[in-house]
């Protein structure tokens, strides 16, 4: 009875698994098939296959510099990400200072809007700092994150206040019990939130293309776009899915390589 | 103006430091950007920026940064963001029915004057362009845009599969009993071909929507003024009785909403005998199209109708006369014969200039490319495109109907009656200052 159950649970996660990956197997197969195939749907054709969608979607651009860019704003926005979210969250669940509760409410409704609606006020505060055109301007509207500060009150929230008050008799102040007591304590925390922050960057395309315009500062998904979207005539799949790859690559082998230490922070801190 | 006196004052003092450092550097090029989307596949984008490259290297006094925008969309949220924030490039290629709103929203700068001052005027320099360009770019009189890149839609055909249905591919369907005719004998019962395919993707939709209601006697929106639309005229229902009849009566169209990916990989696999497609498309599907195939005008029902689509060049407002003057100089060089017909031979766009034609390298072009001929000669049929006062939404309220007629979950006269209250409501802020102003 209980083996069949584990049987039936094995079945649905492996239909699951088989559904998601699917769309992936496809893209694998087509990126290896020049040209335009009559069969592209395949899932199993029989070639012949080659490298050449890689060749030409690599050549359709600079890809090192769209790779550097996109690290570089990734690697930006989640580093200071993770400071200032470190010390809001502190000061949110930890410090007593009036107005605190209805400050944090009004910092959460940050969740509600939709990026869309702040373009163009985001757009003329860059233009006033002189960001225009600036990867740290695609970067800045992201420093403060409402959710990194909301994950990382709710993480402070849950250690026990005993670790800041034995560090405080031994004359520890704020910072170095945030840095050097809590944040390390919730690292998993932090770990779940770099991911989701650098995958949902490195994803994105709307707000980059709309202050990025010299092709010396372009981002990755800009880039696919500009050699693999269609609209008016149709797509050549092979080098769509090669470039997709690309596009995608570097974070799916991080994720392969590290992919224990991922599903475990996000098991610990909580967060799907 | 305080911009522009900022602007004015970081020149001075840069040309101050200019003069100081080397006396030499003191007539700087004027820098431009030039805003681009790609609308068509392939190495557009590539294409585009060799051709910049081109442009600045014949021109000293000028270096342009062309930048890629994203689909006609983006570049025009691009665009007016970039108006508000203060940094409007000093041109951009937009959809050609987006040039209206700009006009109405006062967002970008007519080329009159400095079409007048290179000693020429409006009316003769437009007459390089096919006639059916002008009301999208001339607005209210002005010349608000310059026709760059344009298509219409056209009948794509596979020979086999009309050989295959027992019908003349030298006979293809000229009006619409014909058309439904051959899209039925073209079908096959067991789901492997249907006899037509179009995108009923958002844009793609409203666009061929609009073709049908024209070719079906009527003007599907007010060419001249841009806040009313025809959505429930009898020229609009009929059309979308034929689409209706189509999909639900023949099922000779797969149900439900294909974009342009779907279209032509069915195609390309003889999974559709016919499709409805851009001519943008040409240099992608003769590419891709292993089996003959040829092209023909839309269908007709009371008239031959093919809505021009495309993009103009607009200079958005808020530029220099400096910047303005260069991206006149880039404007004029773009749309030039050479370029233009450059441009249309590798793109598959046709060349809005008409002396692009007389050239020889485009009559060698056409004589090896009965297509693109066609393309060409539909010309004659050519209708102006949908430009109403919040295009794309007003676009939308029809699109969102004719969507639900192709899923089956609409009828054609209910879901006219109900687009045309929508945008109507859209139309309604502007209808309200201008033709239904109050005198009272």
């Amino acid at each position: 009875m209980r083996v069949d159950r584990l049987n039936l649970g094995l079945i649905v996660a492996a239909a699951g698994a088989l559904l998601w990956a699917t769309p992936f197997a496809w893209m694998l197969v087509a990126s290896l098939r020049e040209g335009l195939p009559i069969d592209i749907a395949s899932l199993t054709p029989s070639g012949p296959f080659s490298l050449g969608n890689f060749r030409s979607a690599w050549e359709s651009g600079p890809f090192l510099v769209w790779y550097l860019n996109t690290i570089l704003m990734c690697g930006g926005i989640v580093a200071v990400q993770i400071a200032s979210a470190s010390l809001a969250g502190y000061a949110f669940a930890r410090l007593d200072f009036p107005g605190r509760d209805k400050l944090f409410t009004a910092f959460l409704a940050q969740l509600l809007l939709i990026p869309p609606l702040l373009i163009e006020p985001n757009l003329v505060t860059l233009v006033h700092l002189r960001l225009y055109d600036n990867l740290l301007g695609v970067m800045a509207p992201y420093f403060a994150s409402a959710f990194g500060v909301f994950l990382m009150r709710q993480t402070f929230r849950s250690i026990p206040i005993d670790y800041e008050e034995a560090a405080k008799l031994d004359g520890a102040g704020p910072l170095a019990i945030i840095f050097l007591i809590l944040a390390p304590m919730a690292r998993p925390a932090m770990a779940a939130f770099a991911i989701i922050s650098v995958t949902a960057h490195w994803n994105e395309f709307l707000w980059p293309l709309i202050v990025l315009s010299s092709p010396s500062h372009q981002v990755l998904t800009v880039g696919l776009a500009s050699f693999a979207s269609g609209v008016e005539a149709g797509s050549d799949w092979g080098v769509l899915a090669a470039g997709t790859l690309l596009v995608a690559g570097p974070l799916l082998v991080v994720f392969i390589f590290f992919h224990r230490q991922i599903v475990a922070s996000f098991v610990t801190s909580g967060l799907k | 103006m305080d911009l522009n006196r900022r602007e004015l004052m970081i020149g001075a003092a840069a040309a101050a430091a200019g003069a100081l450092a080397s006396p030499a550097l003191a007539a700087d090029p004027v820098q431009i950007e030039m805003f681009f989307p790609v609308p068509v596949q392939g190495a557009l984008a590539a294409q585009m920026q060799k051709l910049i490259a081109r442009f600045n290297q014949e021109h000293a006094d000028i270096v342009v940064t062309g930048a890629y925008t994203g689909s006609y969309d983006d570049t025009n949220l691009k665009t007016r963001a970039a108006i508000k924030a203060g940094k409007p490039p000093a041109l951009a290629l937009m959809s050609a029915n987006f040039v209206r709103e700009y006009a109405i929203n006062d967002e970008a700068e007519p080329f009159d004057d400095l079409i007048v001052s290179g000693g020429s005027t409006a009316d003769a320099f437009f007459q390089r362009f096919w006639t059916p360009l002008h009301p999208n770019a001339r607005i209210d009189g002005k010349a608000y845009g310059v026709p760059f890149q344009n298509s219409t839609p056209l009948l794509y055909y596979s020979v086999d599969a009309f050989k295959d249905a027992g019908l003349d591919p030298e006979r293809p369907p000229v009006d619409w009993g014909e058309w439904l005719a051959a899209a039925q004998k073209l079908t096959k019962a067991d789901g492997s071909r249907v006899g037509l395919m179009f995108p009923g993707t958002y844009d793609y939709c409203g666009w061929l929507t609009s073709g049908l209601a024209m070719a079906n006697g009527g003007q599907y929106y007010n060419h001249e003024y841009g806040g009313e639309v025809f959505y429930d005229a009898p020229s609009t229902v009929g059309a979308l009785s034929f689409l209706d009849a189509l999909v639900n009566g023949a099922k000779a169209v797969p149900p439900g909403v294909s974009d342009a990916n779907a279209c032509t990989t069915a195609f390309f696999s003889g999974r559709t005998g016919m499709m409805m497609l851009s001519t943008g498309a040409l240099s992608f599907v003769r590419s891709g199209m292993k089996s003959p195939y040829k092209v023909a005008f839309l269908p007709k029902a009371l008239r031959h109708a093919a809505p021009i689509g495309g993009g103009s060049l607009i200079c958005p407002k808020g530029n220099s006369p400096e910047r303005r003057a260069a991206a006149w100089t880039l404007v004029q060089w773009l749309t030039s014969p050479e370029v233009a017909g450059e441009w249309s031979r590798f793109t598959g766009y046709f060349a809005p200039n008409k002396q692009a034609y007389e050239l020889p390298e485009m009559k060698t072009f056409l004589s090896e490319h009965p297509d693109a001929k066609v393309a060409l000669d539909q010309l004659q049929h050519a209708v102006p495109w949908f430009d109403t006062f919040q295009v794309v939404a007003v676009r939308k309220a029809m699109e969102d109907q004719v969507q639900a007629i192709l899923s089956g979950a609409a009828k054609p006269a209910e879901a006219a009656a109900k687009a045309q209250r929508a945008a109507e409501a859209l139309l309604a802020p502007y209808v309200n200052q201008t033709a239904l102003k109050s005198w009272a």
